[in-house]
């Protein structure tokens, strides 16, 4: 039986021309019956009027309120047969003031007038608190009044397409996956998360955003019982900021297909030979080198010790701006909050500030950071890049990772052209096992398939790859980018930093990349 | 506010009166959340979240669906548990549906300090302030983190079943610099009562590390003998008890899975003075009273002298196997069946070795054996002719916990104590000792402090 929202809303007896959502963009009424009953009523900019003058009276140098819905759907299946159809949401909102140079927070899920009120005088109760105690005073750079609304550029809202549509194209890639003899388990899930967002500072700000990603994933297992050994073979497509129209255009099916069949070679691929090998990474690889060692020290808070605590420091000291040759010149990493399927993609941050697109290594020097209004103004800069982030209504906003992407080359060199260059090396696909300190010089990133490159042509598949590097060595080595045709976005669904612990969602696009000379450790000896 | 358990079973019962679907079980749960964090020894951001999530999963002949929101007037309850069953009249047959459980008794658990709850703003932030100000005095920078959490929760189903359960977390953790930032420290604790958290002790142990770990120096990686402090151990092991599931095993994926299609069950796979356990009515670790699906938590071996003695079962795939489902873990303890051995005595009886304070971003690589790797942070020490003789840089490890643990490996072990993981930011807790071993594998150097 196929049931899409509209036939939902049938059977939950709630008609959606009823309800008044006068205060709401005209996309939100595009919402779940669940939604709809509560947005019933809830005037965002009154409310935002209350905290902001609130705040103002209790004397506070500057105050934003965030009123949030979070949609999330889940399925998971496994082999024939579903594990999981969830669908779940979240709505509330978070005061954040500036008193006396001081954060205080406070949220709640109870979104009314009183509670309004009630919480965002706990917020600077907070700050005052803290304030009689503190050493040294917080202030912002300023921004723009913004008064407006913006959408990321999804085609197809997945909440709008039928569960069981997506159940049927689940159990369908499983039994793609399954084709192959010798293949033992897959588990495939589709997650989609919609985000709807609206801030309201005493800047004068009034902002709504509505946002979709979508998350589909795969792993395919072969277990040889014979000798207990198992190997498995994940999806290389990440996360998008995009519909539906992710699902439908990539050709997952042929793909699960493919992970059988390699999920079964590598349980017979030959043995990999440590030491330095020349080294050819596909994006499905790159991605999440990128993110672990140029997007994370590139976060100003970890150079300014704000980190120091949890998630680490960098070894981007600043005083290594402009002077430090990061990688070869002819790699560009750029921040982009504007990159078209990114999933930090936004039309403005958490704090009013717009999107924008900047770079923090260009010709291989590091020239710049991720900032937001606080970390701008405590190292003399002007203006903030945008970069603050809340997970949640209930969460306070902090800086966070935009899309970082690695620039392809100029030229149309392709993978074929790359792993011609090469004597003795590997080619990776896929991310797979990643660590790396807390200052982001020591790595070790795994993958998912791994083929031998012998005498500039691909080989046999190896297996229990990982390698093991120093961040500037490493980037520092790259002689080779493909085109832009080689160009693909991977990315992470819940990157987690800060404490409390949150999580957020970024996208890191590149070509093929080849390396000279890397260390690779051959996993299973001990 | 946390919700009574009046109001918890109110809003279960509500909840399962809208439910036409064959059965269901819903859940309340109520939070309170405040935090605190510092650095640069300043105040940076702090905070508080109250909210209530209501979940509800319903079965329609075997079907299932499931929907949750943090909207709990009438309205907004009938129309989430309307949207379960409308998932699961759309969702293929459940395979592993097993009937909700029917009245349960439970044993009370006391994991709930109402202190802990209700810390004031005003009072946290004197703490913090007394530490800082000992970070001042010792003239190193401070980080660190304060949070406090309580929550109460209730769970229904429809064949009958109910249980309230009440919980509270307390925790601060705290990394000292050294101000030329070639040195650090951590030190992290919690507990359930915030009476019995000591914080200066906390900001003490960190700041006494970042001094002693200045002027570090280059020792080459390789196999080196080691002696693991709690929080090492944490960072490794704090989710151990939860890792031995039985369908995995038999399926032959996982490192308790034999060759042939069989499994290590009964194999001496430890050292036979380890045992690992899961202990609801442990003093120090509370643990829920609630096991999968509703099972009253018992007390479970799954090492005993060694041995693995229990696999965790799955209500479904006990019922495959005809075997019991397992009423557990609701947390992890890992002790000595031998009387403790200090810190102290394991340093002095160490040739050659290393001192482990904590470990670092620990990813598995190899599922098969437990392989994983990761690094050393905020001090690390030589030892040799059984004294501690000076701080070395860090390493990058790749370790099995299977052979860190196996017979022959292990020397030394310690007194269990509760420490929750430095990658979990203390959100979790467990009892675990010092372990002193005689093989850890440093695969690299890392010169990050």
């Amino acid at each position: 039986m196929t049931t899409s929202r509209r036939d939902f809303l049938k059977t939950a007896g709630v008609a959606a021309g009823a309800l008044s959502l006068s205060s709401l963009p005209s996309w939100i009424s595009d919402v779940t019956a669940a939604e709809e009953a509560a947005a019933n009523g809830v005037n965002k900019t009154a409310l935002a009027d209350i905290a902001l003058n609130t705040a103002r009276k209790l004397g506070v140098t500057y105050a934003d309120i965030r009123i949030n819905r979070y949609r999330n759907e889940f399925i998971a299946t496994r082999e024939q047969q579903v594990q999981n159809v969830s669908r779940g949401q979240n709505f509330g909102f978070g005061v954040r003031v500036l008193y006396k140079g001081t954060w205080g927070f406070a949220s709640s899920r109870s979104v009314t007038p009183e509670d309004v009120r009630r919480i965002t005088q706990q917020a600077v109760e907070i700050a005052r608190a803290n304030s009689v105690y503190q050493r040294k005073r917080i202030s912002m750079v300023p921004v723009e009044k913004v008064v407006t609304t913006w959408k990321n550029a999804f085609e197809k809202d997945p909440f709008e397409v039928s569960i069981d549509d997506k159940i049927q194209f689940l159990l369908s890639l499983n039994e793609s996956a399954m084709k192959t003899q010798g293949v033992s388990f897959v588990n495939s899930s589709m997650s989609f998360v919609n985000e709807q967002k609206f801030y309201a500072s005493t800047d004068g700000s009034r902002i709504e955003q509505y946002i979709i990603r979508a998350n589909p994933d795969f792993s395919v297992t072969a277990v040889n019982r014979a000798n207990g050994d198992f190997q498995s073979r994940s999806a290389l497509g990440g996360p998008q900021g995009m519909g539906y129209e992710y699902v439908e255009k990539h050709d997952w099916k042929r793909e699960a297909q493919q992970a059988g069949e390699e999920a079964v070679m590598k349980l017979k691929a030959k043995a990999v030979e440590p030491g330095k090998h020349d080294l050819v990474l596909h994006p499905s690889n790159l991605w999440l080198t990128i993110h672990e060692s140029v997007g994370h020290p590139t976060e100003l808070d970890r150079s300014l010790w704000m980190e120091a605590n949890y998630a680490g420091t960098s070894f981007l000291t600043p005083d290594k701006i402009g002077k430090l040759q990061f990688a070869s010149k002819i790699m560009n990493f750029i921040a982009d909050r504007t990159q078209p399927a990114g999933l930090a993609t936004v039309g403005y941050d958490d704090e009013g500030v717009p999107g924008q697109r900047w770079h923090l290594i260009k010709d291989g020097m590091f020239v710049d950071w991720q900032t937001t209004r606080d970390l701008a103004a405590m190292t003399g800069q002007k203006k903030s890049y945008g970069c603050n982030h809340g997970d949640s209504w209930g969460s306070i906003s902090f800086p966070r990772m935009p899309n970082v992407s690695l620039q392809p080359g100029a030229d149309n060199t392709s993978l074929d052209d790359l792993i011609a260059g090469v004597e003795k090396g590997i080619l990776i696909y896929g991310d797979g096992s990643y660590s790396i300190d807390q200052q982001r010089y020591n790595f070790q990133f795994g993958g998912q398939v791994f083929w031998e490159i012998k005498n500039g042509k691909r080989g046999e598949m190896l297996r229990d790859v990982a390698y093991q590097s120093r961040t500037t060595d490493f980037w520092n080595s790259c002689d080779g980018l493909g085109g832009q045709a080689t160009y693909e976005l991977g990315g992470s669904f819940s990157d987690g930093k800060g404490e409390p612990g949150q999580s957020n969602a970024v996208s890191h696009g590149c070509p093929v990349a080849r390396f000279r000379q890397v260390n690779v450790l051959n996993t299973a000896q001990r | 506010m946390l919700l009574t358990e009046k109001e918890a079973r109110t809003i279960c019962e509500k909840m399962l009166s809208y439910v036409k679907a064959d059965d269901a079980s819903v859940s309340v749960n109520s939070e309170n959340y405040g935090h605190l964090r510092f650095a640069s020894n300043a105040f940076t951001t702090s905070g508080a979240r109250e909210n209530v999530t209501v979940g509800v999963t319903v079965w329609i002949d075997k079907k299932r669906g499931s929907a949750s929101t943090n909207e709990i007037d009438d309205e907004s309850l009938k129309t989430t548990v309307a949207l379960a069953e409308q998932l699961a009249r759309i969702s293929p047959v459940d395979r592993e549906y097993m009937p909700t459980l029917g009245k349960q008794t439970y044993k009370p658990v006391d994991g709930y300090a109402e202190a802990t709850s209700n810390i004031s703003a005003t009072s946290r932030a004197k703490t913090i302030n007394d530490v800082i100000t000992s970070c001042e005095k010792a003239k190193v920078i401070g980080a660190g983190f304060h949070q406090a959490r309580g929550s109460a929760s209730g769970s229904a189903t429809k064949n009958g079943n109910f249980i309230y359960e009440q919980s509270s977390l307390v925790s601060l953790s705290m990394t000292a610099r050294t101000p030329d930032g070639t040195s650090s420290g951590y030190f992290l604790r919690n507990h359930f009562d915030v009476a019995k958290l000591d914080t200066t002790r906390v900001a003490g142990e960190a700041i006494r590390k970042a001094l002693d770990a200045r002027n570090p120096r280059v020792l080459e990686p390789g196999v080196y003998p080691a002696i693991l402090e709690p929080q090492a151990v944490a960072d490794l092991l704090g989710f151990f008890a939860f890792s031995f599931d039985a369908r995995s095993a038999e399926e032959g994926r996982s490192p308790f899975s034999a060759p042939g299609g069989k499994t290590k069950l009964g194999e001496k796979i430890f050292d036979e003075r380890i045992n690992i356990y899961s202990d609801p009515w442990h003093p120090e670790l509370p643990g829920s009273q609630s096991a999968q699906a509703g099972l009253p938590a018992q007390k479970i071996y799954f090492v005993r002298n060694g041995v693995l003695e229990n696999l965790t079962y799955s209500r479904f795939w006990a019922k495959q196997k005809g075997k019991e489902p397992t009423a557990g873990p609701v947390n992890s303890i890992l002790e000595s069946s031998q009387a403790p051995v200090s810190v102290e005595d394991m340093i002095k009886s160490m040739d050659r070795g290393l001192l482990l304070g904590r470990f670092w971003y620990i990813r598995g690589v190899d599922p098969r054996v437990a392989l994983q790797t990761g690094l050393t942070r905020d001090g690390i020490w030589y030892i040799e002719n059984g004294k501690i003789q000076y701080p070395v840089k860090n390493f990058r490890f790749n370790q099995s916990s299977m052979q860190l643990l196996a017979p022959g490996n292990v020397d030394m072990i310690g007194k269990s104590e509760r420490v929750g993981s430095s990658e979990g930011q203390g959100g979790n807790a467990a009892l675990l000792p010092v372990l002193k071993v005689k093989e850890f594998h440093f695969s690299s150097q890392s010169e990050a402090v």
